[in-house]
């Protein structure tokens, strides 16, 4: 059996080792969600891969139309890119983002066990 | 899965937030509860690992890619779906705020269908399956799977809520889609809980409630 501490580090590794690799091997398809809605709205077959582009812009346009949502938000990191900065920028972003993850985790964690009574 | 703000209108992503709210609130409550010196690195772990993973989007066929949701993985090694809850909101709050991955306004949404519903069909399924295989492997594969199958059907009634996808043709590409995403969701789940079981038997001794 590992020990605890090397267990914790091992864990952290593959964790940090995914981030790194993501931006490498992820496939820039559209999700299911996305695929899903390309579908409905014409710009993809939904069982066929090409997806329209144009027709893609104007499906945003349509569904905010449907549900006049039209909150937009521009968050520091937009799709997991650092601005100016290639795919070595996206694995950093990736990995900004498991390290807080880890950290926000770990704080919370800490001060909920501690309120323990 | 990550529902963007413009498919689902404000009114009722305000209901999703609240209902969020509950479970989170619920989840609060797990942690502090459950969360030992022992458990609380193995937490932070599983959230690192799970945003991690969430990156890596893998091509299935139709012009599509799909990523692991990791709500059963949570579920099934820390012993409760609230822990699903738990770490798989603190995923979609990062990914939201900072890497505009999935809505603001409809956060609650995703909470319900990646953290709630991910975390309870994971783990009570997980709970379900293992006295008919009597090893956690083949439980953890149909428990990943069915996790985010059902998520992606739910997410399809939303969206037919909203107004945004017609029901049968939502529940059918979500379904579609999500029935091949499943295999690689319920993959890494069996193959997580092997390596963690490997390292650390105790753990999965301890945390499922199910005797091994």
């Amino acid at each position: 059996m590992m020990d605890k501490k090397t267990f914790i580090f091992a864990g952290l590794a593959v964790a940090l080792v995914i981030a790194a690799m993501a931006p490498f091997i992820a496939s820039s398809n559209p999700d299911g969600l996305e695929s899903a809605f390309f579908g409905i709205f014409g710009a993809k077959e939904i069982q066929g891969s090409d997806l329209n582009e144009d027709a893609a812009g104007s499906a945003e346009e349509e569904v905010t139309a449907i549900t006049s949502n039209e909150f937009s938000f521009a968050s520091p990191f937009p799709d997991y890119s650092i601005e100016g900065l290639s795919k070595f920028g996206e694995a950093a972003a990736v990995i900004i983002g498991t390290l807080l993850v880890l950290g926000i985790a770990l704080g919370l964690s800490r001060v909920i066990a501690a309120r323990q009574g | 899965m990550h529902i963007p703000d413009a498919f689902i209108p404000l009114p009722q992503a305000a209901v999703y937030w609240i209902i969020a709210l509950i479970f989170i609130a619920l989840s609060l409550r797990w942690a502090r509860k459950e969360l030992s010196d022992e458990k609380i690195p193995l937490v932070a772990i599983l959230a690192a690992g799970i945003f991690a993973i969430q990156a890596v989007n893998i091509p299935i066929p139709w012009g599509t890619s799909g990523h692991m949701m990791g709500a059963a993985l949570a579920a099934i090694v820390l012993g409760s779906p609230f822990a699903a809850v738990f770490i798989l909101t603190l995923v979609l709050i990062v990914q939201g705020v900072l890497f505009g991955d999935g809505g603001l306004t409809v956060m609650g949404a995703n909470i319900i269908n990646m953290g709630v519903i991910g975390g309870f069909f994971g783990y009570y399924s997980y709970r379900g399956f293992y006295p008919i295989f009597k090893s956690p492997y083949a439980p953890a594969f149909i428990a990943g799977w069915l996790s985010l199958f059902i998520a992606a059907l739910a997410c399809a009634v939303e969206m037919a809520m909203a107004g945004t996808f017609p029901l049968g043709l939502g529940l059918f590409s979500m379904g579609l889609y999500h029935a091949v995403i499943g295999i690689i969701e319920g993959g890494i789940t069996a193959f997580a809980i092997y390596l963690i079981a490997t390292a650390r038997p105790d753990i999965m001794a301890d945390s499922t409630g199910v005797p091994t």
